[in-house]
């Protein structure tokens, strides 16, 4: 019965609506319904824009191009989203078993967050260089042969590294807050069954935190699609031979370098709906295998 | 400083009536109390009044004035609720005075001078540049209370405003309630859901349950003559004891007849229906017969089950037939379970309810023999 | 998993046996905290070794570091980010950087904060529809529309210049989100009694909701200057002189540029750790508010 709806004037909460509602439409709505209009024309720079219906979208399905860089975004994304929660599954684990020095550990682990992905990127390229970096010599001690610039693979494993690399503290911090709201009683249940730690992480807390961990596989989703751009233009731009070449890579290049905007276009559409389908799909799988609630 | 008046208000939340049928009026300079169990409709009464719940039917009027739909803002209402709502960022004195320049035309001289004036009243001066969580519940309670007095309003709302203090500083703020209502003789609206805050502060005491009002009448009114068993049962602690009984007549006399007794009702015998109906009696209107040829008036054969000492009394549980009852006893009477005891009962002092509608239809008190007072009372004593 | 039900006999028959058995003492293994311990440094030193390298290689005349005994900092130090800021004119960028993300961290605080406002403590019809229309943006990242937000841009004739890479910004999904959970979990009580007051609404969002907002708005300051200061594709395609360019994107020069072998590679580090510091600096000295603020976000 009580209300916070205390105020009742409708042309003033129009006006403290109206800077949100008019970017939004301007910068957000606008551009995102232009761009399916503007796939159905062939634009440039200095032409008119032609109308060619649905030729641009044909031309996804016969560009060997694209095809291979809807390959290599799903596979890219996949390892980069599967290392993240991994890793940082691990790392929040261990700090919240260790009983000292819980807080320095944490800083450590959560600091990436504020790290640019490009730093990200330039880093790892320095340290992987094939000729000047620092961890190249010792792998190649191993007796792997570190020539990432020609070789598409390995290339494409030092671009996922650094991307996952720079997304792991993102993830502890949503991780260390859903694994400090199990409830203790869990942990004590679990150790008086004897489980063993990583039984109790993964029978026992994984489910308590999937509510959390669905969030951060969508977050980190996006993040690979999108969030990973400034790594690969600073790495290997796109190379060698399209092994990094991500969707919204070649996006870009079809986009700022060809000037194709209408080409461009109908690969953001396509791009849109690849991300919101996946996002669906993880929504869904998600009401029937998490967990929600005690 | 006015009256207000409520006629025929109903406030609906889609198909449940929160509040229905009330028609109320506050005296001017009333300290007016509102009282029922959760749920009953008394905080939405007072929001009604108070302007932040508009009504779905019916009128509400201060002194002359239809204020039915009008602006909490303009009604000249103060309101001090349960949890005081202070603003934790700014000190005491910054939370009176925060709303003043919107609510009233005093000038800056003037308010900074009603400030010293409410918090010298309240004994809160010393605290006035203090933030609310420097201060405890009882002080936040005052600040809250002078935030109030400041606006100088024509009528004071309070909702439940010391249910979040304990007991022994809830009896305190009541006596200085009670003071500041005599020093300010405001028009006071107070809700509350202790029936012994009720009694103990109010002029009047409204007593609702389901959102309908019971009965309205002075304290002692209710405790002597309920309207109904509901209120009957709800004011006065410990509760009235109910028992079920069939009335019928014995040489033209009526008599309350229950399975293990029965009673003679004081009184002409043609006001009082025939049929099923509840008795009631308070147990401070029991007692243990002693025994020594006591001029007795047919007392109540009755095993003790649990009793419980009180200090300055002997709360017994007794079993009659059925039914179990309270009774009020002296406190040193070395009763056990299983006793059986004589139970006598002040004839002066017996109810009867309606079995099917609780109203009250006999009350055997030589000033009022038929049932309720009416729920408006135009005359406020 | 056994019912947690059964905990209290069964936690009373543990510890007994724990007691009879250990002599009272039912802690871990001093191996296995060890070990725990070990795994922890191991990991968290991965997290932070290649950050630390970059730093001590900023420091030294060349990029040139073949093996782990050359990681001692080096004497240039001062030289190289004095060339860097200076030389390089790596100053411009990171100034361009602090304008943008302060413009956009204070822009989109206020208008979030309107707009929030607005849906919280107005009565409106339609008002969740609203509401899940600034919501929906989430799902409008720049890369879905940024071809014809670009040819909208140049249209207005905003490119190269600080409004191309802060108005499209100030429309915020997430902050009118934070500030509407937070908002909400203000007492109505507090709420109702500016109403009885009469406050109006400027008032109260200056006198009563700010202040009482302070730790969230922190946070949210922080996890937007983050996300500004990083912003690296938007700037890339919209500004193509070089003076205007952020420093995110002036790490792509810089790295052109050694590439090429103009400068060292360890000019490139340099430039990194500049662009790390002040996002970082910020996370360091306020993780307690952005902290809170996630939690808040996760609901």
């Amino acid at each position: 019965m009580a209300t916070r709806e205390i105020f009742e004037n409708r042309l003033q909460a129009g006006l403290l609506l109206f800077p949100t509602m008019v970017v939004s439409a301007v910068f957000l709505y606008y551009p995102a319904i232009r761009a399916v209009g503007l796939s159905f024309f062939q634009a440039s720079f200095g032409r008119d824009d032609a109308f060619v219906a649905l030729d641009n979208y044909a031309r996804l399905f016969t560009s060997g191009t694209y095809l291979d860089s809807v390959f290599v975004s799903v596979l890219f994304t996949a390892v980069v989203v599967a290392g993240v929660m991994a890793f940082g599954l691990c790392v929040t684990f261990l700090i919240h078993e260790v009983e000292l020095g819980k807080s320095a550990y944490l800083i450590a682990a959560i600091w990436p967050y504020a790290l640019p992905p490009a730093v990200a990127g330039l880093v790892f390229l320095f340290l992987f260089h094939p000729t000047l970096g620092l961890v190249t010599s010792y792998i190649e001690a191993l007796g792997v042969t570190v020539d990432w610039f020609t070789n598409g693979p390995q290339a494409f494993v030092v671009v996922a590294l650094a991307a996952v690399w720079k997304q792991i503290g993102y993830n502890v911090i949503f991780m260390t807050a859903a694994m400090n709201n199990v409830p203790d009683s869990l942990t004590e249940a679990a150790n008086l069954d004897g489980v063993g730690r990583f039984q109790r992480l993964m029978r026992v807390y994984v489910p308590v935190m999937s509510p959390t961990l669905v969030f951060l596989v969508v977050i980190n989703t996006i993040y690979g699609f999108f969030g990973t751009f400034p790594m690969v233009d600073l790495m290997t731009k796109g190379g060698p031979a399209g092994a990094t070449n991500i969707l919204i890579y070649d996006l870009w290049r079809t986009a700022f370098q060809f000037y194709d905007f209408g080409f461009a276009s109908a690969k953001s559409v396509v791009l849109f709906v690849v991300v919101g389908a996946l996002m669906y799909v993880q929504f869904r799988l998600s009401d029937r295998y998490a967990y929600y609630g005690g | 400083m006015t009256d207000v008046t409520l006629e025929a208000v109903r406030k609906s939340y889609g198909d449940v009536d929160a509040v229905e049928g009330v028609d109320l009026r506050v005296a001017d300079g009333e300290f007016l109390v509102v009282v029922g169990p959760s749920g009953c409709g008394k905080s939405t009464t007072l929001r009604l009044i108070a302007g932040l719940e508009t009504a779905t039917a019916g009128t509400i009027r201060m002194g002359e004035t239809d204020v039915t739909g009008v602006e909490p803002a303009d009604r000249n209402v103060a309101m001090v609720f349960q949890n005081y709502a202070l603003y934790p960022h700014m000190t005491a004195r910054r939370n009176i005075t925060f709303g003043t320049g919107s609510s009233t035309s005093f000038t800056d001289a003037e308010i900074e001078e009603r400030v010293r004036e409410a918090a010298e009243a309240l004994d809160i001066t010393d605290l006035l540049d203090r933030k609310p969580a420097a201060l405890s519940g009882g002080e936040r309670q005052r600040v809250a209370l002078g935030r109030a007095l400041v606006r100088d309003p024509d009528v004071f709302l309070l909702d439940e405003p010391l249910s979040n203090l304990d007991a022994k500083l809830r009896i305190k703020m009541r006596a200085e309630l009670a003071k500041l209502h005599e020093e300010f003789g405001t028009t006071t609206v107070y809700v509350t859901h202790d029936q012994t805050e009720a009694m103990t502060l109010g002029d009047r005491v409204v007593v609702m349950d389901d959102g309908e009002i019971q009965q309205v009448a002075p304290p002692q009114e209710l405790y002597d003559y309920p309207a109904t068993q509901f209120v009957a049962e709800f004011i006065g602690d410990p509760a009235m004891n109910t028992l079920p009984v069939v009335v019928d007549r014995r040489d033209g006399r009526p008599v309350a007849t229950h399975a293990a007794f029965s009673l003679p009702l004081p009184g002409t015998g043609d006001t009082v229906p025939e049929g099923p109906a509840v008795l009631g009696v308070r147990p401070e209107h029991l007692s243990v017969a002693n025994g020594d040829g006591e001029p007795a008036g047919n007392p109540i054969e009755a095993t003790v089950t649990v009793t419980e000492p009180l200090g300055d009394s002997l709360l017994i549980e007794c079993r009659a037939g059925d039914d179990a009852f309270r009774v009020e006893a002296e406190p040193r009477l070395g009763l056990v379970s299983g006793d059986t005891v004589r139970v006598r009962y002040d004839p002066e002092r017996l109810h009867l309810f309606a079995a099917d509608t609780g109203e009250a239809l006999y009350h055997s008190d030589t000033g009022r023999r038929r049932g309720a007072a009416t729920p408006v009372d135009p005359d406020p004593a | 998993m056994s019912s947690v039900a059964t905990l209290p006999d069964r936690l009373g028959e543990y510890t007994e046996q724990m007691v009879a058995e250990t002599g009272g003492d039912t802690r871990d293994g001093l191996v296995e905290r060890l070990s725990l311990h070990a795994l922890a440094l191991g990991a968290v030193l991965l997290l932070v070794l290649p950050v630390v390298v970059a730093a001590i290689v900023s420091t030294k005349p060349t990029g040139i570091v073949t093996s782990v005994a050359d990681l001692v900092p080096g004497r240039s130090g001062a030289a190289n980010y004095r060339r860097a800021l200076v030389g390089l004119g790596f100053w411009r960028f990171m100034l361009n950087s602090f304008v943008m993300a302060a413009i956009i961290v204070v822009g989109k605080l206020l208008v979030a904060a309107l707009a929030a406002l607005a849906i919280v403590y107005y009565r409106l019809p339609y008002k969740n529809l609203v509401f899940l229309v600034v919501l929906f943006t989430l799902m409008l990242p720049v890369p879905v529309r940024f071809v014809p937000l670009y040819r909208l841009v140049v249209e207005l004739g905003w490119n190269n210049s600080f409004l191309a890479i802060t108005v499209p910004y100030l429309a915020s999904a997430t902050t009118v989100f934070i500030l509407r959970q937070h908002f909400r979990s203000i007492p109505s009580s507090l709420v109702e009694t500016a109403k009885l007051d009469g406050v109006g609404p400027l008032r109260f969002l200056v006198s009563v909701l700010v202040p009482m907002s302070r730790g969230i708005i922190v946070g949210v300051s922080v996890i937007m200057f983050v996300y500004a200061w990083n912003q690296y594709l938007w700037p890339l395609v919209i500004i193509d002189t070089e003076g205007q360019q952020v420093a995110q994107v002036g790490l792509s020069l810089l790295r052109g540029q050694a590439s090429s072998g103009e400068i060292a590679w360890s000019m490139v580090m340099t430039g990194s750790i500049l662009t790390l510091l002040p996002p970082l600096a910020l996370l360091v000295a306020f993780r307690k508010p952005l902290l809170e603020t996630f939690t808040l976000q996760q609901r």
